[in-house]
Order: C-alpha cells, then structure tokens, then sequence
C-alpha cells in the first residue's frame, strides 16, 4: 500500500450555465469571446489615439514650429513625446491588443473546438491588466514634465536620468505601463498555449490545425520567451533611474549597449508577434475565397516555426551602427538574409493558394490580398536594411520608418481588417456592408502607399528620424514638398478609416443577421451559431474529421467540406 | 486518412501544469537574462572579486541550505497529497512557509549588515547587479510564501483542487533553482 | 496512462543537495587555478540544480513537450549571453 501511489484525476471542466448578472456577463467575464471584444475594443480606442499622435505629428513635419489645427503648438521637445507614445501606442497597445488579445481569444478556443480557455479566471484577469497598464500609459500624459520622451526604444543613457529628457515620471510610468501590458499578454500567451495544448477537439490533430491558430502559438511563444530579458532590462532601467545605480551610465561604469541587446531581443521577436497573427488570418482568408485548399499547409507551419528559432538570432541588424562590436555584423547579416527565406515560402504559398482559384473579391479578401503585396514592399526593402553594408547609410533614417510601416502597418492593418472583416459575422452575428467595405479598402490602400512610400525617399534624401523640424537642415529643405505630400496623405489615410467605423457601428446595431457561415468556410468556428452562445457548441463538442482547407474536394456535394462533417463513402 | 479519436486530443495532460511550466520558461528568460547581463559585466570589468569578498559565505551558505530544506519540504506536502494525509499536508506547508520567511529573513540581516558597511546600490555596479538579482529573488521567495501560505488556508478548510500543491511546488522549485546558481555567481567566485 | 508512478525518496535526495552545496564552498576555497575552481564551482550548481528539477519538479517523469518547454530557453539564454560577449567582455 505504500510506495507507488495513485496519480490524482485531472478534475472535468464543469459545463453547468448559470445565468450572470450585467457586470459578470459584459465587464468581468471570463468568456473568451466577450473578452476578445473587449480586447477589440480597446485596441480599437488607443487606435484612435496613437492615429492622433501621428497626425500632429505629421503636420509638425510639413508646417514646422506652426500651430497644428486641433492641437495648438508642438515644439522639440513634445515632439519627441509625440514620436515615444505613438511607437509605444501603436506597437504595444493597438497592435498586440487586436492581433492577439482579440483574435486569440476570439479564435482559439472556437477553432480547436473547446468550450472556453483552459483558464478563463486568469483570461479576465490579463485583460484587466493591460485595461489597468492603458490607464497607467495615458496618466503619463498628464503628470508633472509630460510623458516619456526617450523614443519608443527607450535607449539609455537619454533615458536613464531623468535631466536628459526633463522627462522624470512620465517615463517611470511609461516603463511600469510596459511591465503591466508584458504581465498581462504573458497571462494571455500562457493562456493561448495550455489550451491548444490540451483542450482540442476529438480528432483535431496538431495537423489539422488552422493556420492561425499554429501561427498565434508561435507568435505567444516567442513572446513568451523573448519578453524576460527586456523585462531584466527594464528593472535594472528602473534602478537606474530611481535607486540611482548605473547599469546603462558610462560614467559610473556600466553599458548603455548592453540595453540594446536586451531590447532588441525581445524588439525582433515581438515583430513577429506581430506579423505571425496577420499572416494567419489572411492563411484562413485565402483559401475561403479562392474556394481551393492552402498551398503547402505542412511547410507553412515548418516555415512559421523557422522564422520564429530565427527571430531570436538577428536583433543585432537594428545595432549596426550603435557602436557595436563590428565583427558582430556579418553573422547577423546573415541570419537576417537567412530569415526571408521562410517568409519568402510564406509568400509564395500564398500566391500559390490565388493560382487557379476561383476568386471571391469580398471585403476581406482585398484587404487579404492588400496584406500579402504590401508585405512584399515591406521585406524587400528590409534586405538593404538587413545587409550591415547598406544599412550603414540608411539607419535611423525614413527609408527605415518607411520599411517598418509597411511591414507593421500592413500586417496591424490589412491584415487586421482583413481579419475584422472576416470575422465580423461570427463575433457579432451581424454582416458589415460591402461596398462600405470596399471603400474603405481602396481609400486605405492608396493613401497608404501615398503616405509610405515617399518615405523611402526621403530617407536615402538623407532625412533622419525623430528629428522635430527637417527645415532646420539645409540639405533637407528641397525635399520639403514630399513632406508635405506625406503629410496630406496621412490625413487622408486616417479620414479613410471613417467608412470603417461607420461600417463597424452600423453593422453592430443594424447589419443583416448573419447565418451560420456565411462565407462557405471549413473551419470549426462556423460550424458554431453566429454569434456562438455561451460555451460554444451546446450539448456535444463538434468531432474533426480532416484538415482545415478541404475546398472543392470530390467528397462532398459542395464545394467546401466542413472539418466536423462525417463524409459516408459514395459507393458507386 | 480518418483517424478519429474518441475523446479529446490531449486529455492526459493537466493543463495547470503545461501552464506553469510554460511561466517558468518566461520567468528562465527572466533571470536568465539578468545573469547573462551580470556575467558579461564581470567578465569585462576588473576588480570584482575585491566587492564579493565583502559578503558572508557562512550566512549565504546557511540560507541556501534552508531554501533547499523548503524545498523538500514543499515536495513532501506534495507528498502528502498523493498519500491521502491531510495532516501530513498541513504540516510540510506550514515548515515550507516557515523556511521562507526564515530565508528572507537572513537576508534581510545580510542587506542591514551590508548597508551598515557602506555598500549601497549606488556604491559599484558589483552591487548594483547584487541588490538587484537578489531583490528580484526576494520578491518571487515573497510571492512563493504567499501562494503556499494562500494554500495552507485552503488545506485547514479541505483542499479541494489538489493539484495545487503540485503547481505551488514547481514555482517554488524553481525560486530555489535560481538561488542555486545566485549563490555561486554572487558569493562564491 | 498507468495509474501509478513511483516516487523517489525526497529525503535522500535533500541529503545529495547538501552534501553538493558543502562541496560547492569548499570548492571555492581549493588552492586551483581560478577557473578550475570557477568551474568546478558551477559544476556543483548545475548538478544541484539538476537534481532538484528531476526529483523535486519530477521533470524525470515528464513528457518531450514539457522537457523542450526547459530546455529552449536555457538555450537561448545560454546564447544571449554568448552574443553578449563581444561587445561587454571583450571590450578594451
């Protein structure tokens, strides 16, 4: 009776509905799909804000030191609050919170069919926590010497003292906003992980998978293991700061570059973090309306999970000319070129996926298709930045801003909405309108090639970065019209987002109900109700028979086959 | 081609514990990036072992054999669960709970002496990485002691999900895991 | 599934610890060369490290998933800090 002892049972979820009360079912839920929406709607809110920053921001570059209209005066030393915040904003607080708080929770436990996350009490919790760390972020506007001003990388030794920026509590609790939000989507990702890890449907192998759940794995994943380091970083930051140590400060013998490293790091995975959802949906938006199966569904995940090992091998490519150990160049040049091969296979299926498809040009496949050949711009151009010979002479520069905004920008953005679009129906049980849809798309597409692509030329112009007043320079002021040009363009870009929210509000309150699945897709989540009721599936989880990208298959009478539909063999 | 399982696709794993392991991988980056950080700068600075030498090995070593008792006492409370013995549960918490605070406690003694001596944060970037790894340190002993303390309260009640203990326990494993390595690089080279 | 796994004796391995973090300081006072000492010295941590993982944190009779769940990010520290080198050790 004694040495060997029984293993204890692992305790059933309990499926019991109770019916909660208006605080329980809107505000503290533990329900993946309302926390989603309210991840989606925070996201959507700092949107608004990070979207304000830029435009005053913009308007500073083209009329300098002159009143901006709906703000009042800007000056260097708010604009560099401006560039800090919209970084920030845009990366940490629009970003993850759509791409991954949003949809992950939205989508995981639907796709894989489980009822609800693996720990729903600690799924309401990170979300509180990254609400309590926005709350913290914005404060920051407001206290005594304004909000931090150190960039969004925050490099000492600007940032740690408090007399070089004249920034002292703005940027303590801008690096407390960031330790919150990194608490809060370690929760997530945690989250994310043990559920499809354990909770998935009979049958739903980790090859049957959808895409976009493989692809937010490994975007928590990487979060997961990339955020420690920075998080490192940001306590010894903080000591410097407040306990007046100087790990980052030369003169008292510690290594501003050692930040860099520890921010870069965690800086190039969390690209990824960013870009692997997008990638995702537009994965599951392709081949919905190309009505034909994924192109190498296998060596999409192979890739996803190469460019994820490698992520962690190139940080140093935004280093090359911080004074870097110079020896340090070539390899991580090299990882760098190394890392577009499996997105080129990314890409390249993609476009396989079009080939031979019968094409649906809906809403969310234009903004799918947008996303795949901005993306392209964007990696092109990051071969010159990741080859140390030419980013020695476009670093810190707008072709750089350039880059990264067609990357970022087009995978928080044509792939966002491609995804919102996609989504809309299942999330609220209502269509968004098409033509709306499409407006948006065009208007959005072309003012944002019109704000972004001139960058590129500023920046081999010779224009840098950051700078508050490029007239000040005289070998800037001939290219001062592109700055202008931009600038009208961004405004225009923004106003294009008018369609969307008009879109987005009235299909809430008066869209057409939505069906089951209405774009004849094969994934779980439209075998569920739109929108899915409390725990799901009702009496019996849904069982998978097959991939997730069975289009035009023989088997079935139409031409998708969902993953839960038992085929019964056609005898003759 | 159909391959149809009957019940769900990884049931035998307890998600609580793929949970935790995958906050444990975070929280090796954690320290991991800090003493990364703490090696390289001393290796490319001069002088620091003149700053170690100012610490006590007899008080750090005595506080590392009574984390290493916590933990097996930890582990023994898991134990206990397995066997069925409440009491036996109760007991092991209470003396896990007890270590800790007996941890911070010297340590506690140690900054007061260290600090009486003239070494501050602020005196050296030595001491820099040592307040701040050990703090660091401190304040996850801190929250170990509150969870298994949260757990003590639930056992004199009847614990009803036990594995909690187990989850408890790894966390605190692992705090201990990282003093294992704290007290050689900080006290010992 | 078996429905039981044996344990091993947690006092016997509490026993190994100590008698390692004994043998861990005495180490460090040894007339070697310093990195002899420096080495062995962290020999001992690992080992010690090692034995609570296995028993206490029972990651012996765990599955591949939670062992990579270990191993990758001991990787990548162990290569972060590497990458570190250039630029803080050898630095003058």
């Amino acid at each position: 009776m004694s040495d060997p002892v029984a293993v204890l049972a692992i305790p059933e979820a309990s499926l019991h509905h109770e019916e909660l009360g208006f605080w329980r079912t809107y505000l503290f839920s533990t329900e993946h799909k309302t926390i989603g929406k309210q991840y989606l709607s925070l996201g959507l809110f700092m949107t608004i804000v990070g979207g304000f920053l830029a435009y005053v921001m913009r308007w500073q570059l083209a009329y300098p030191d002159t009143e901006v209209p709906g703000w009042g005066f800007v000056g260097p030393e708010f604009y560099n609050v401006l560039v800090t915040m919209h970084g920030t904003i845009m990366v940490f607080f629009v970003a993850m919170p759509i791409l991954l708080g949003a949809f992950g929770n939205f989508l995981i436990p639907l796709m894989i069919g489980a009822r609800d996350m693996a720990f729903p009490r600690l799924n309401m919790l990170s979300f509180w926590t990254l609400f309590v760390g926005t709350l913290v972020l914005l404060a920051s506007f407001f206290v005594p010497g304004g909000a931090a001003s150190a960039g969004w990388t925050g490099y000492p030794p600007l940032s740690a003292k408090a007399i070089y920026t004249g920034v002292n509590w703005g940027l303590n609790l801008w690096i407390l906003a960031h330790a919150i939000e990194f608490a809060s989507f370690l929760m997530g990702g945690v989250n994310f992980l043990t559920t499809a890890i354990t909770m998935r449907a009979p049958g739903m192998t980790f090859f049957r998978l959808p895409l976009v759940v493989w692809q937010l794995l490994t975007a928590a994943t990487l979060f997961l293991l990339s955020v420690g380091p920075l998080i490192a970083g940001a306590v010894m930051l903080l000591m410097d700061r407040i306990a007046g140590t100087s790990f980052f400060l030369p003169e008292g013998g510690g290594e501003p570059l050692l930040w860099q490293h520890l921010f870069w790091f965690f800086g190039h995975p969390e690209v990824y973090v960013i870009l692997l959802p997008a990638v995702g949906f537009v994965c599951e938006v392709l081949p919905v309306f190309c009505r034909k199966p994924l192109f190498g569904y296998r060596w999409i995940i192979y890739s996803t999970i190469t460019a994820g090992i490698l992520s962690f091998v190139v940080w140093a490519h935004h280093m090359f000319l911080s004074g870097m150990d110079p020896r340090l160049a070539m390899p991580f040049s090299i990882t760098t070129i190394l890392i577009s091969v499996p997105f080129a296979i990314l890409v390249f299926a993609m476009i396989a996926t079009l080939w031979g498809g019968s094409i649906r040009f809906t809403t969310p496949m234009l903004f799918a298709l947008g996303f795949v050949s901005m993306f392209i711009v964007g990696g092109l151009t990051g071969i010159f930045n990741g080859s140390a010979p030419a980013d020695i002479y476009i670093t810190d520069t707008y072709f750089v801003v350039g880059h990264f905004h067609y990357t970022l920008f087009s995978a928080v953005v044509f792939g966002g909405f491609a995804g919102i679009y996609f989504w809309f129906p299942k999330m609220f049980g209502r269509m968004m309108n098409e033509t709306l849809g499409k407006v948006h798309f065009w208007l959005t597409l072309i003012f944002f090639n019109a704000t972004f692509f001139p960058m590129h030329i500023l920046g081999l112009g010779g224009m840098m970065r950051r700078i508050a007043n490029p007239m000040q320079y005289q070998f800037l002021q001939p290219l001062q019209p592109i700055n202008v040009f931009i600038t009208f363009s961004a405004i225009l870009l923004l106003v294009a987002q008018i369609p969307f929210a008009v879109n987005f509000v009235w299909g809430l309150v008066a869209g057409t109900p939505a069906e089951r699945n209405p774009w004849e897709a094969n994934t779980l989540e439209w075998a569920a109700p739109s929108p899915p009721p409390h725990l799901n599936w009702g009496e019996a989880i849904p069982t998978v028979h097959r991939g997730p990208y069975e289009y035009s298959s023989p088997e079935g009478p139409e031409d998708w086959l969902p993953q839960d539909r038992l085929v019964v063999a056609r005898s003759s | 081609m159909e391959t149809t399982a009957a019940t769900r696709a990884g049931t035998d794993i307890l998600p609580g514990k793929v949970g935790v392991w995958w906050f444990l991988a975070s929280e090796v980056m954690l320290f991991g990036g800090l003493i990364g950080s703490f090696i390289v700068s001393r290796l490319g600075s001069s002088g620091w072992s003149g700053e170690a030498a100012h610490l006590s090995v007899p008080v750090a070593a005595i506080n590392t054999l009574v984390l290493l008792t916590s933990s097996m006492t930890m582990v023994m409370a898991f134990g206990a669960v397995e066997k069925g013995d409440p009491r036996g549960l109760r007991t092991y918490l209470f003396l896990t709970v007890l270590l800790g605070l007996t941890f911070l406690g010297i340590k506690a003694y140690e900054y007061s002496s260290e600090v009486a001596a003239g070494f501050t944060p602020v005196t050296g970037l030595f001491w820099s990485f040592y307040y701040t790894m050990t703090g660091l340190h401190a304040l996850h002993v801190l929250a170990g002691i509150i969870t298994n303390l949260a757990l003590f309260v639930m056992a004199r009640r009847g614990l009803r999900n036990q594995h909690r203990v187990e989850l408890a326990g790894l966390y605190w494993h692992f705090v201990d895991i990282v003093w294992i390595f704290l007290f050689p690089l900080l006290y010992l080279t | 599934m078996t429905t039981e796994r044996a344990r091993p004796n947690y006092v016997a391995v509490w026993v190994w610890l100590v008698v390692l973090m004994i043998a861990g300081v005495l180490a460090s006072y040894l007339p070697f060369a310093k990195s002899a000492v420096i080495f062995l010295v962290f020999v001992v941590a690992a080992t010690k490290a090692l034995l609570v993982a296995l028993y206490y944190m029972h990651l012996r009779f765990e599955s591949g998933l939670i062992y990579a769940m270990v191993i990758v990010p001991v990787v990548l520290v162990i290569a972060l800090t590497f990458l570190l080198f250039p630029d803080l050790v050898f630095h003058h």
